[in-house]
Order: C-alpha cells, then sequence, then structure tokens
C-alpha cells in the first residue's frame, strides 16, 4: 500500500467516525465540532483527488462560514437535546426509509462508475493550474449556471434578511445629532390663560 | 502536486504539536490547588447567578448568513480573477469574460443594496 | 547542505524527506516563536518611548530577559479550569486557535527558491486557514462559561467574520493584476512594471495601482488580530479581557502567541501581496530575504504605532467600518480594476 492509500484510509477512518459522532453526540456543540472535523477530512479527501481548488473551497466556505453560522445557530437556539430525542421512535420508520433510499442511491451512483457502467468519466484535467482550469470552464461553457448561481445567492440574501427582519428597533440609544437638532419650540407649548379659582373640585372627606 | 501539499499536513501536525506541548508542560509544572472560589467564574466579584451560555442578539446570526453568502460570492470570484489577465489578452472573449462578471457582480450589488436598505447591516 | 541531507540518509534511511520537511518547518516555527517573544518586548518599548516612559528594563541589560521572565511566569502558573467549564473544549480552543496561526506559514515564499510548499493556490489556502481562526474563540468563549468570555468571543466572531469578506475582495483585485493564486508568483508579478524596468521596482508592486485595497487589507489585518483600535473583543474597560478571561497560565499564553503569531502573519502577507515579498525596491541592491524580514518589521511597527495613537473604536462603528465603507470600497475598485485592465492604458500586460 503506497503513502497516498494510507493518507486515504487515515482521513476516510476519520470521516467516518467524525459523521458518526455528529449524530450521536450529545452535546449540540460538540455535534458541530465533529462536523468540522468531518468536513476537513472530506477536504482531504478531495485534495488526494487533485481537486486543489475545490478542496480548499470546501474548507473556505464550509468549515470557515457555514460551521461558523451553525455554531451560532446551536449557540443561539440553545437546543434542549432531551426533548429532540423524545419522537426518536415514531420518526425512526420515516428516516430509517429516507436514509436507506439515499443509500441505495449513492450506492448505483458509485458503483456504477465503479463497474464502467457509465462512459462519462471525468477527464484528468490537471495541467497547470487547477483553479485556472475551472476559471476556463466556468466563464465559458457554464456561464448561465453561473449567472443562475449569483440570483440564488441573491435569493439567499433577500430570504436572509426578510426571515430575520426586525420591524422595532431594539435598542434605546440616542441619536445624538439629532437630539442637539431639537428646538423647544418643539416640545414645550406655552399656553397663556387666565387663572382659575378652585371650587368644589376637592372633595370633602367623609361624603 | 500532490507532494506540494504534504509540507502543509506535515505543518499543520507540528503546529498541533506546538500548541499542545506548552499545555502538558504547563500541566507538568505548574501547581494545581484548586478551590471552589478560585474556579468559580469571573464575575466582577459576584457569585454567578445563571448560565452563562445565555441567547444572543438574531443580529449575529444575520451577519453569519450575510458572511456566508458573500464568502461564496468570492469563491466565484477567485477563478475568474485569476484568468483575467488571459481574458483581457484574450480578443474572442475578452469582452465577453468582462461584462459576464459584471453581470455577476451587479446582482450582487443588488442584494447588498437591498440588505443596506433594510438596515441589516445596522448594528445601531 | 548536501552533507546535512547525506547524514540525515544514512540516520533516517527512506524517512529522509520528511524528517527534512520536519527539519524545515522547525526552522520556521522556532525563529517566529522568537520573534513572537521579541515582538512583547518591542510593543512595550516602543509604545513605553511613544508615551514617554521607558518601558520595561529591569529584567537583564534594557529588559532584554523580559519576554523570557515572562513565559517562564506564565509556565509556572496554575491552569484554572473553572467550573460548568467544558473541560475537553477549554483545552482544545488554544490548539485550535494557534494551528491556523501557523500552518498558514508553509506557504509564504521567503525568496525566490526559499519557499517551503509552492503550491498552486496558496493564496486560497492562506485564506482558507486563517479563516479557522475564528473556532478558537468562539470554543474559548463557549467552553469557558462564563458571561464575559461569551460576549467577548461573540463580538471577536462577529468582527472577525465581517472583515474577513473586505479582505476576500481585496485579494480579488491583487488576483486579478497577478494572474496567478501561488504567492511566489504574485511577487514576482509585482516586479515588471514601466517602474520597474526604470530600477525603481518600489512602484511597481501593488500597493500603489492598488492603493485603497492595500489600506482595505492592512486595516482588515488590523481588525483580524484583534488589535487596538479594534480590539472590542477584549476591551478591558466593557468586558474585562474578552473570550480569554477565564484562561490562565500556559492556555493563556497559547492564545498570546497566537494573537501575535497572526500579527506577524498579516504583515508577512500584506507585504508579499502588495509590498513585493523578498523584492528590493531598486535595482542596484539585490533582493533577498533580507527585503522581506525589513517590510515585515516595518508592517509591526505600524501595528504597534496605530495602538499607541487611536482610541478604540466602538462596535457599531467597527461592523459599520467593515460592512458599509470597506465592502462597497471593495466592490467599486474590482470594477475599476477590472476596467482599467479593458482600457488601453492596461499596465498589467
Amino acid at each position: 500500500m503506497d503513502f497516498k492509500s494510507v493518507v486515504f484510509y487515515l482521513f476516510s477512518a476519520v470521516l467516518v467516525f467524525a459523521s458518526l459522532r455528529v449524530i450521536t453526540a450529545r452535546n449540540p456543540v460538540r455535534a458541530v465540532l465533529y462536523l468540522v472535523l468531518a468536513f476537513v477530512s472530506g477536504g482531504g479527501i478531495w485534495m488526494l483527488l487533485e481537486a486543489e481548488f475545490l478542496a480548499i473551497t470546501l474548507v473556505l466556505v464550509y468549515v470557515g462560514a457555514v460551521m461558523v453560522l451553525f455554531l451560532f445557530v446551536v449557540m443561539l437556539l440553545d437546543i434542549n437535546l432531551d426533548r429532540l430525542r423524545e419522537g426518536f421512535w415514531s420518526y425512526l420508520p420515516l428516516g430509517a426509509t429516507v436514509g436507506a433510499l439515499m443509500a441505495l442511491e449513492m450506492g448505483v451512483v458509485i458503483g456504477g462508475s465503479y463497474f464502467d457502467l457509465f462512459e462519462n468519466r471525468v477527464p484528468a484535467l490537471v495541467t497547470d493550474s487547477n483553479v485556472k482550469e475551472i476559471g476556463r470552464l466556468i466563464y465559458t461553457d457554464y456561464v448561465y449556471p453561473f449567472e443562475v448561481a449569483s440570483v440564488i445567492l441573491l435569493v439567499g440574501i433577500v430570504a436572509a434578511i426578510a426571515l430575520t427582519g426586525r420591524q422595532r428597533r431594539q435598542t434605546k440609544a440616542m441619536d445624538p445629532a439629532q437630539q442637539v437638532l431639537v428646538k423647544a419650540s418643539d416640545r414645550v407649548r406655552l399656553v397663556s390663560m387666565p387663572s382659575e379659582k378652585l371650587e368644589d373640585s376637592v372633595p370633602q372627606a367623609g361624603e | 502536486m500532490l507532494e506540494n501539499y504534504f509540507p502543509v499536513l506535515i505543518f499543520i501536525l507540528v503546529g498541533a504539536v506546538v500548541g499542545a506541548l506548552p499545555l502538558i508542560l504547563g500541566w507538568v509544572v505548574s501547581p494545581s490547588r484548586p478551590d471552589s472560589e478560585k474556579l468559580s467564574p469571573y464575575e466582577c466579584g459576584f457569585e454567578a447567578f445563571e448560565d452563562a451560555r445565555m441567547k444572543f442578539d438574531v443580529r449575529y446570526y444575520l451577519i453569519a448568513i450575510l458572511f456566508i453568502l458573500f464568502d461564496l460570492e468570492i469563491a466565484f470570484l477567485f477563478p475568474w480573477a485569476t484568468i483575467f489577465k488571459e481574458i483581457v489578452s484574450t480578443d474572442t472573449i475578452k469582452w465577453f469574460g468582462f461584462a459576464e462578471m459584471m453581470v455577476f457582480i451587479a446582482i450582487l450589488v443588488v442584494g447588498f443594496v437591498y440588505a443596506w436598505v433594510k438596515g441589516a447591516l445596522d448594528w445601531e | 547542505m548536501a552533507a546535512l541531507h547525506e547524514f540525515l540518509t544514512s540516520l533516517f534511511g527512506a524517512a529522509t524527506p520528511t524528517i527534512w520537511i520536519v527539519l524545515q518547518i522547525v526552522a520556521i516555527v522556532l525563529p517566529l516563536m522568537a520573534v513572537v517573544a521579541y515582538l512583547t518586548y518591542a510593543e512595550r518599548k516602543i509604545i513605553g518611548f511613544m508615551q514617554v516612559r521607558i518601558g520595561p528594563d529591569r529584567v537583564g541589560y534594557w529588559g532584554l530577559l523580559q519576554p523570557i521572565a515572562d513565559a517562564l511566569k506564565l509556565l509556572v502558573k496554575e491552569i484554572i479550569i473553572p467550573t460548568g467549564a467544558d473541560k475537553a473544549l477549554f483545552l482544545l480552543a488554544p490548539i485550535l486557535s494557534i494551528v491556523p496561526a501557523l500552518a498558514a506559514w508553509a506557504v509564504i515564499p521567503f525568496s525566490d527558491t526559499l519557499i517551503l510548499a509552492d503550491v498552486n493556490a496558496g493564496l486560497l489556502y492562506a485564506m482558507a486557514v486563517s479563516s479557522l481562526g475564528v473556532y478558537g474563540i468562539i470554543l474559548a468563549g463557549w467552553a469557558s462559561n462564563s458571561k464575559y468570555a461569551f460576549l467577548g468571543s461573540m463580538r471577536s466572531a462577529a468582527q472577525l467574520i465581517s472583515y474577513e469578506v473586505a479582505m476576500g475582495m481585496a485579494l480579488i483585485t491583487v488576483l486579478m493584476v497577478s494572474n496567478s493564486l501561488n504567492l511566489a508568483d504574485i511577487v514576482r508579478a509585482q516586479g515588471e512594471g514601466i517602474f520597474a524596468s526604470h530600477g525603481v521596482s518600489f512602484f511597481s508592486w501593488n500597493w500603489l495601482p492598488l492603493l485603497p485595497m492595500f489600506v482595505v487589507y492592512l486595516v482588515s489585518g488590523v481588525a483580524e488580530t484583534n488589535r487596538a483600535p479594534f480590539d472590542m473583543a477584549e476591551g478591558e474597560s466593557e468586558i474585562v479581557a474578552g473570550f480569554h478571561v477565564e484562561y490562565s497560565g500556559m492556555a493563556f499564553a497559547i492564545f498570546f502567541l497566537a494573537e501575535y503569531a497572526n500579527m506577524i502573519l498579516v504583515s508577512a502577507l500584506t507585504a508579499t501581496l502588495f509590498l513585493g515579498g523578498w523584492l528590493s525596491p531598486v535595482s542596484f541592491l539585490p533582493d533577498g530575504l533580507f527585503w522581506l524580514l525589513a517590510k515585515i518589521s516595518a508592517l509591526l511597527f505600524f501595528f504597534l504605532w496605530i495602538r499607541a495613537t487611536f482610541p478604540r473604536y466602538r462596535y457599531d462603528q467597527v461592523m459599520r467600518l467593515g460592512w458599509k465603507v470597506f465592502i462597497p470600497l471593495c466592490l467599486v475598485w474590482i470594477v475599476v480594476v477590472g476596467c482599467w485592465m479593458m482600457s488601453p492604458w492596461n499596465i498589467w500586460k
């Protein structure tokens, strides 16, 4: 077994272990951290496939950004795991069916290419730089998917803002610039009126 | 290509060792005389009165989502920027390659302006 | 060199290349640690002089042994793990913050030939690795189970990710004019141009044509490393020390190490991307490692200088600067550089 295989099996073992711990860890923060580990090992495996741009982007985007959001959310929501576990057995049949289907589909795809059932093998395109090769493809052949991706990102921005939209101001911070602009006449109105006599307005004790 | 990344792998391992070694050394050398006051979380002299892992403002969450989206845009910009010189020097795709990224950036700017107008970037 | 290599081969046999790499890494990390130690000394001395004080002068001649005394003191201090803390994560956090600060050094080119990992996607790698530094901070705050630590880590994390966007966009313009993600190629590209052909490559470096991006990158670098004036994550007067308030002894020392190592890393990256790396500013002086070190030192002095000069920003001002000033500026400059390169006045041919 050459060194590359050793590294591959090492990364794969870590990946499988980390993925298992993601769904078994009791503490949600730890589960997210195991997911981080899983992504990093996944990145390592992609690197072994000589897909350096994808491998590093996986780490940059998923580990550096998406998982930070996950950590924030897990901390924000203060998830109570015991309550989450309540319906485990009633959801098990549905979950197992979905899982089995996914495993089957993946088996067809991976097994298919393993037994050479498909013909569209990806050609090795690592000549000088992976990134440049991807650039040449994205910005020539795949330009419409690329522009669609940007629209999807736009939808993401709008949706995120709409979902977290706050109508009212949550802080009572003052704006000093506006405060000094206030004129006395805006706030206090002096009214001149004749003085009045107090008649019967004060109730007598005992009535 | 892979052999270029081998030193990186080793470097990460060495980095972990550099991080862990002082910790272990400190653990061995330093005294350990804990008492309940010493171990209580710092709270300006008060007793800690509730769990510190409180819920925090939704703004942090929004910033994190916006960060992901902009990070993705940057990930798309990277390959383009890397080959931009080639695009410029190739007459056939010169304007096409330039225009498509301008469209991409324009769509990004629409999202950015929307976030700005909606006050998502304000931190009061 | 060859003799050493031969000696190693006789000693380790097939494992020699690995040992050789480890030795090279040690040759990077050890000086780095020494620089970190003496950066703390320089910081206290320089800020001392700027504030008309003397700074440390008791331990050793001119106080030169002060960093070593500090390290020894931290070594023998008890590592306190507060009650309610998540023990494993509490100890993992400092390691997670030092590893990215060190690992990014693998791709920094020290001179034309002196580079540990000459990878194609060097810049991308440096960016990805430094984006992982946020985990150490979030985990330190969460694992401590202390309100100040938690608040500090949240502020710090939001600040880091905000400025990462600006940094990434500033890098886009560098890539556009360099045509490569390889850091050594980026440096080499800066050695060409109209000014360089007249013997003053100083004006051909990226800092001049990309001046706004240079400023954005440098200021974002200060914010990324949580240095003054953007150090509200550890604003002493508000939240005592931020995310590492519960850390003591060596655990604290590692956070400290990571912060300063990050400072040096940002300086090295700025020097490489905008200030011509190992290139000499004028053609009659030879290129070499010396220039890179000089540029890093100048940038580090800048870090210390602004700490002595500027008052701390307010948190909302920090976020406004990142999102509402830097990001629009970067977007505009990407378009400007794009148009510039499309025009007949393109200087990057």
